[in-house]
């Protein structure tokens, strides 16, 4: 090991000279590192055989490590190395280093989930991941914790972070198995000649070098741009997964993009939140998000006055996980001993219900409008309405009691009416209106399920809002919030917990992506149809976030007249298959001749990775020094120095340091194409652009920026006199007048004249919220005909053990129970719950795999029989990995990707949300014998159930992807060279190429 | 000494002591205490689940298992290798380089809190995360990362204090070093209906007296007609439904296999169809339909919308 230090100080030496002034080049170099030690090996060897394989490394390899350890080492984490040692107190003998990092995954620059990463820096490993103490720098007192107290009982805001497992078990994720090693090339795709389009997701990848995927990626660019116009590449540039700022995550790709001309943008519609967006909205304004966005102290009012909260389709132990960790879970077990009642309405008994529940009223899914027109006509005929409320705070009242009481269908919605279309018996359905009208009641969500993913999700959400204004909304105990999103868009107010005094804003930091409205979109919802059947019609911007007038703009077409369609897809968000609305379609689009070039970028080897023809790793969180913040814990907004935790893994890269090689790349073709590289990075280095987002928060007011790196963060203490703001739409209910809602009168719009204007034929969503039975595009009702074949309706919620597509392959928890289903071929299956009944019926018993199946195609899933789940319902997460069997139309899946056979068409006629949860299916056993593995390993993949799908990189010169190059690991470096200028890695990489090196693990091996 | 501290009320099962657990000593040696675990296939702590009643009345109780560090430890009381060590806090420790694999102590204990290491030929099981403890940590991973406080590690006297009665029965008799508060028992509930009426009964009383014992149990159903005995011991029982109006009703039921929901039960009106009211809300309200709209339009003007004939 001396020996190897000595080495190492040798090199630094000799790079002195070249080493990089722009640290995002710096940490590009550190590709240059050949993976010195296989990560899973680190992981999980004992000490003793991973000491001995290094000890043999550094006698075998001393140039290898001469070669690496400079490039390894990128700037600012050598800069900040000394500072580390001193910064943290002494450090425990069991780590010798620990960094703070939000574990969160709702991407987009929101951070949460802070953690502490303890890190053995000599084995360059990660020893633990656990919750973080705000008090560790800080005297308490300075915080100003806040507690909550009511009826006797307290909730206080603890001093550590209520951590989910989602991020406690980030170990797995960052070692996976399933990583993506090198970049990579579909071997029969050749942008000389064939490109093969229809064997995407079948042929196999062959191994390529850094410089050669380079050229590749900025040769094809440049190719596309210049033949069909800047509009021809299409970004995939967002959805959730880790949280980082400087580094992105999703949209790096959106700025160069810009600064070469433009592009088509994949705009995201509002997911997981669809109703609220495209129905809400047009009752009670609520810009940007439809649900209430006044928060203020809602929970502590929930607490004082409140007597029951309805969860509707909600489940804070599940679904703000990811995003906020448990403090959402603390809330409900203080209700509970409060004495609140909590009634849950949703077709499943879900995480929180079957702990916290008082009542659960089981409902069919997307019928919940029938349920709630019902509520209303049982509190019109009953007189149990705030008529006086209605008056000075609602417009257009009585053309919703007119549908209500049937005068415009001949159909009086009566709970008998509803018991049919609904499945709820009337007597329940009338209990609970008389309960609700007696009593002060909220409303609380989360996000997804059918309630809110459904077809003609937008009537579900503006019924409920409704409901919320006959029974004077905004009275005390009687509000709209959420557990989860409290710091959604950097809104003040929509924390319903305790006010903060700063929302922290890292804005002048986050590169990831640009300015949502484009001048060139295609909604990420309708990108099939785009691909597959242009041109394509529609209206708004969609991108989420937008106010409400912007729904009624249009409509706007793709391709645009003059303009090219798209020929190539730049993805940094490769899950689109699992995660959107009918991803066996999206495969045929993904294959369609007209896409040219498909180049994704990401850390594991998943989902619409496998449809590429250019793979490029990019690496975690971990392995980037970066800066984050937290205001979605619910207990202190804090804003911290990322660190870097380990070098980077294998041949990876950022998000960022990846579209930077590009950027780079391309200058090199001069001409316009000069000083890009200069433009993206805005000449700065990472170190500079944490500065810039700290110094846009309060804590540069507290602190200097070397102070914050020593101390590693700052908690923001909470409001003063937060216990005085006024409660959610209080104001809105004393004064209407002064305190008007955003919609066109100010007041509840039981009837929108909006949408009657824009959209006077539209009868999905038209201007008084009503029950939707089917149309042209969605027969996705128990009613319809097609129910005859498919009887059976899906739920598809935000996975417990997943977040979206995130997580799959974590074995710590696919090992818990019921997580997934083994199946008699030793394949873990996503379970499917079933109810007993139609067990009975379908012949079902536990751990049979069974197909759930519509025209669209089938996925597989394991069976539990449960009484989780309501009769005639089956139960499914969302998320899987994809595991595609025969793609296409009518595709068969493995693994339990559900969202492969959701409707392809939107929300409605003029709401273009996806429609993935609430739809005909049909189940039946599966014989699984003889699945087989071909379509995996031709891809270079295998399977093991602990980990499930699993990519074997290629054994060291054995070129078992069919070419010799995959083992030149050298080439890495010298592409580095050609384009990094650094003349002191000249001499190396030769002497790496004479040595050879191991890039990857010993033959044969996983990694 | 250390005592463990699981409450059933609070868990809910997000699996973060199991998860830490691994994180812990998954792939980190930690000599003198314990060798490295495999990636998966060991749970020194584990919470399994298990899914009670029927729909509409259905809860999830999350159990804990884990070793109890035990006084009088069979495990350590087999091993012919002397493996076990007792440390001056009441932690257990198995010393991995005594241990010759012989996997008798696991076949000794009475809660499957020991595993086979293969690849290393050896037993591993719960330390308490003693090298944390002794390097300044206040409680283990497991206690750590418990959001809830459902899992705990407890000084003697802390523990002593607080939970008197458990402590005597768990720490004290048992001889174990983990207390379980508020088991959960079997419950018993239902839905009080008349169905001619088609309305749920609020506030008939409900009586579940114990068979064995003749002790009784009173609620008055709820707004929703809902009775649940949430505590009901695992015995025979025989319930009583009495509705001002409505014939009494009466059955056997046990919940010494499973929890008894007993789903919509039926009470019929002592009156014998006697003319009720009608009882299908049916509308009687005169409905008149509005003018149409426009954008512009004021929707606000007039109270006439609000104005219905007979309220």
């Amino acid at each position: 090991m001396h020996e190897k230090k000595t080495t190492v100080k040798v090199a630094i030496e000799s790079a002195t000279e070249p080493v990089a002034k722009v640290a995002i080049e710096s940490a590009i170099e550190s590709v240059a590192k050949p993976a010195a030690m296989p990560a899973n090996k680190a992981a999980t060897e004992p000490v003793a055989k991973v000491a001995i394989e290094a000890a043999t490394e550094a006698a075998t390899g001393a140039a290898i490590e001469s070669v690496a350890k400079p490039a390894a080492m990128p700037a600012p984490e050598a800069a900040t190395k000394a500072a580390t040692k001193a910064a943290n107190k002494p450090a425990p003998k069991t780590a010798t280093k620990t960094v703070i990092k939000g574990l969160g995954f709702c991407s987009a620059g929101v951070g949460s989930c802070v953690c502490s990463i303890d890190v053995d820096e000599e084995q360059d490993r990660i020893i633990r991941i656990r919750p973080f103490h705000f008090d560790q720098e800080y005297p308490l007192e300075q915080l100003n914790p806040w507690k909550l107290s009511a009826r006797g009982v307290d909730l206080d805001c603890g001093t550590r972070t209520y951590s989910s497992p989602l991020s406690l078990c980030y170990k797995n994720r960052v070692y996976s198995k399933n990583r993506i090693p090198y970049p990579m090339r579909r071997a029969d795709w050749d942008p000389e000649g064939e490109r093969n389009p229809q064997n995407r997701g079948i042929s196999p990848f062959v191994r390529i070098s850094w410089d050669e995927a380079l050229d590749l990626v900025a040769k094809e660019l440049v190719r596309v741009k210049e033949t069909y116009g800047p509009e021809a590449v299409l970004a995939q540039a967002d959805g959730h997964g880790e949280t980082k700022v400087v580094h992105g995550t999703h949209g790096c790709q959106t700025r160069l993009l810009s600064l070469l001309g433009g592009y088509t943008l994949q705009s995201r519609q509002p997911d997981s939140w669809e109703g609220w967006y495209w129905g809400a909205k047009h009752i009670w304004g609520m810009d940007p998000f439809g649900q209430q966005n006044y928060q203020v102290n809602v929970i502590k009012d929930v607490a004082e006055n409140g007597d029951a909260v309805l969860f509707w389709g909600c489940d804070p132990e599940t679904t703000p996980w990811g995003w906020s960790g448990q403090m959402a879970s603390r809330v409900c077990y203080w209700f509970n001993d409060l004495g609140i009642k909590c009634i849950h309405i949703a077709p499943d008994a879900n995480y929180t219900n079957v702990i916290h529940a008082d009542k659960w009223i089981p409902v069919l899914p997307n019928t919940d409008a029938a349920l709630q027109l019902a509520i209303a006509y049982t509190w019109l005929v009953e007189g149990t309405y705030d008529k006086e409320y209605l008056k000075g705070h609602a417009v257009g009242f009585e053309h919703f009691r007119y549908y209500v009481l049937g005068g415009e269908d001949g159909v009086a919605k009566t709970p008998a009416w509803a018991q049919q279309k609904c499945g709820v018996p009337s007597f329940t359905i009338k209990a609970l209106a008389r309960y609700w009208a007696r009593h002060a009641v909220s409303v609380a969500h989360c996000n997804g399920g059918s309630y809110i993913r459904s077809a003609f999700s937008h009537e579900p959400a503006r019924l409920e809002v409704a409901l919320l204004g006959m029974q004077g909304l905004g009275k005390p105990g009687a509000n709209q919030f959420k557990f989860i999103d409290w710091s959604v868009f950097g809104l003040q107010d929509v924390n319903a917990l305790v006010a903060q005094s700063e929302q922290p804003d890292l804005f002048p930091a986050y590169r990831g992506r640009e300015n949502p409205i484009r001048p060139d979109i295609i909604p990420k919802t309708m990108v099939p149809q785009a691909i597959l059947h242009p041109p394509i019609q529609w209206y708004g911007n969609i991108a989420a976030g937008l106010p409400r007038e912007d729904q009624f703009s249009g409509p706007y077409v793709y391709p645009k007249p003059g303009k090219s369609p798209i020929h190539m897809i730049w993805t940094d968000s490769p899950c689109w298959e699992t995660c959107w609305n009918g991803g066996f379609k999206m495969q045929e689009a993904f294959r369609h001749e007209s896409i040219e070039t498909i180049m994704a970028q990401h850390i594991w080897m998943e989902n619409d990775c496998r449809f590429a023809d250019i793979i490029l790793p990019t690496n975690t969180k971990l392995e980037n020094l970066d800066i984050g913040s937290d205001a979605e814990s619910g207990q202190w907004n804090t804003v911290y120095y990322e660190r870097q935790a380990i070098s980077p893994l294998y041949e990876s890269v950022s998000d960022m340091e990846v579209v930077a090689m590009v950027a780079k790349r391309i200058e090199s073709f001069g001409g316009e194409y000069q000083g890009i590289y200069e433009k993206y990075t805005e000449g700065k280095d990472v170190e500079d652009f944490i500065r810039l987002g700290f110094e846009n928060t309060g804590a540069a007011k507290a602190m200097g920026f070397d102070d914050f790196k020593t101390k590693g963060y700052y908690p923001f203490p909470a409001a003063e006199g937060w216990q005085d703001l006024p409660v959610g739409l209080s104001r809105f209910y004393e004064s209407p007048d002064a305190f008007p809602l955003k919609t066109p009168s100010g007041r509840l719009e039981y009837y929108s004249t909006s949408l009657a204007y824009y959209f006077p034929d539209d009868t999905e969503r038209g201007p008084v919220p009503k029950w939707v039975e089917e149309s042209a595009e969605h027969k996705e009702r128990l009613s319809c005909a097609r129910a005859r074949e498919y009887p059976f309706l899906i739920v598809s919620n935000h996975p417990r053990w997943r977040i979206h597509a995130n997580h799959d392959d974590a074995l710590w928890l696919r090992e818990i129970d019921g997580c997934k289903i083994a199946g008699p071929d030793g394949y873990w299956y996503e379970p499917v719950w079933v109810n007993p009944f139609d067990a009975g019926v379908l012949g079902l018993k536990d751990g049979d795999i069974v197909r759930i199946f519509n025209e669209r195609g089938s996925v597989l899933g394991g069976v539990m029989v449960t009484e989780r789940i309501m009769r005639g319902v089956v139960y499914q997460d969302h998320g899987a990995r994809v595991d595609t069997m025969s793609a296409g139309t009518g595709g068969l899946d493995r693994g339990g990707a559900n969202n492969l056979i959701a409707p392809n068409d939107v929300t409605s006629r003029y709401s273009y949300g996806e429609v993935t949860s609430g739809f005909l299916v049909n189940v039946e056993k599966f014989d699984v014998q003889g699945l087989g593995f071909e379509g995996l390993e031709a891809q270079g993949m295998g399977y093991e159930a602990a980990t499930g799908l699993v990519f074997h990189p290629a054994p060291q010169g054995a070129g078992s992807f069919g070419e010799a190059r995959a083992a030149d690991g050298a080439s890495a470096i010298e592409g580095l060279v050609a384009f990094g200028g650094l003349a002191g890695l000249q001499e190396a990489a030769g002497a790496a190429k004479a040595t050879g090196v191991p890039a990857v693990a010993e033959e044969g091996g996983t990694l | 000494m250390k005592v463990f501290v699981f409450d059933y009320a609070r868990c809910n099962g997000c699996r973060n002591c199991q998860i830490v657990c691994k994180d812990e000593h998954c792939g980190n040696e930690w000599p003198g205490y314990a060798r490295s675990q495999p990636d998966s296939g060991q749970f020194w702590v584990r919470v399994t689940e298990k899914v009670r009643g029927s729909v509409p009345k259905v809860v999830v109780s999350y159990t804990l298992n884990m070793c109890r560090h035990c006084d009088d430890a069979p495990c350590a009381g087999i091993c012919p290798a002397y493996a076990f060590k007792r440390r001056d806090d009441g932690l257990l420790l198995l010393d991995p380089d005594a241990c010759n694999g012989c996997m008798l102590c696991a076949e000794a204990c009475p809660y499957g809190a020991i595993f086979q290491n293969k690849d290393l030929s050896i037993a591993q099981k719960c330390t308490g995360c003693a090298h944390l403890l002794d390097d300044g940590w206040k409680e283990p991973r497991c206690a750590d990362a418990c959001p809830h406080g459902s899992l705990r590690c407890l000084d003697d006297q802390e523990a002593r204090i607080r939970y008197p009665q458990d402590y005597e029965a768990s720490v004290v008799k048992a001889k174990e070093h983990l207390i379980l508060l508020n088991a959960p028992q079997p419950f018993v509930a239902g839905t009080v209906v008349d169905l001619v009426a088609d309305e749920v009964l609020i506030g008939a009383r409900v009586t579940l007296e114990n068979k064995l014992d003749g002790s009784l149990q009173v609620q008055d159903t709820d707004d929703f007609g809902d009775f649940w005995f949430k505590q009901a011991e695992a015995a025979d029982y025989q319930l009583y439904i009495e509705a001002e109006g409505y014939l009494n009703r009466s059955m056997g039921i046990s919940t010494t296999e499973k929890d008894c929901n007993l789903g919509i039960i039926e009470m019929s009106s002592a009156r014998f169809f006697d003319a009720e009211e009608d009882v299908t809300m049916e509308a009687a309200l005169d409905i008149e339909a509005p003018r149409e709209r426009k954008e512009g339009q004021s929707l606000a003007e007039g109270n006439d919308y609000y104005v219905f004939k007979n309220t």
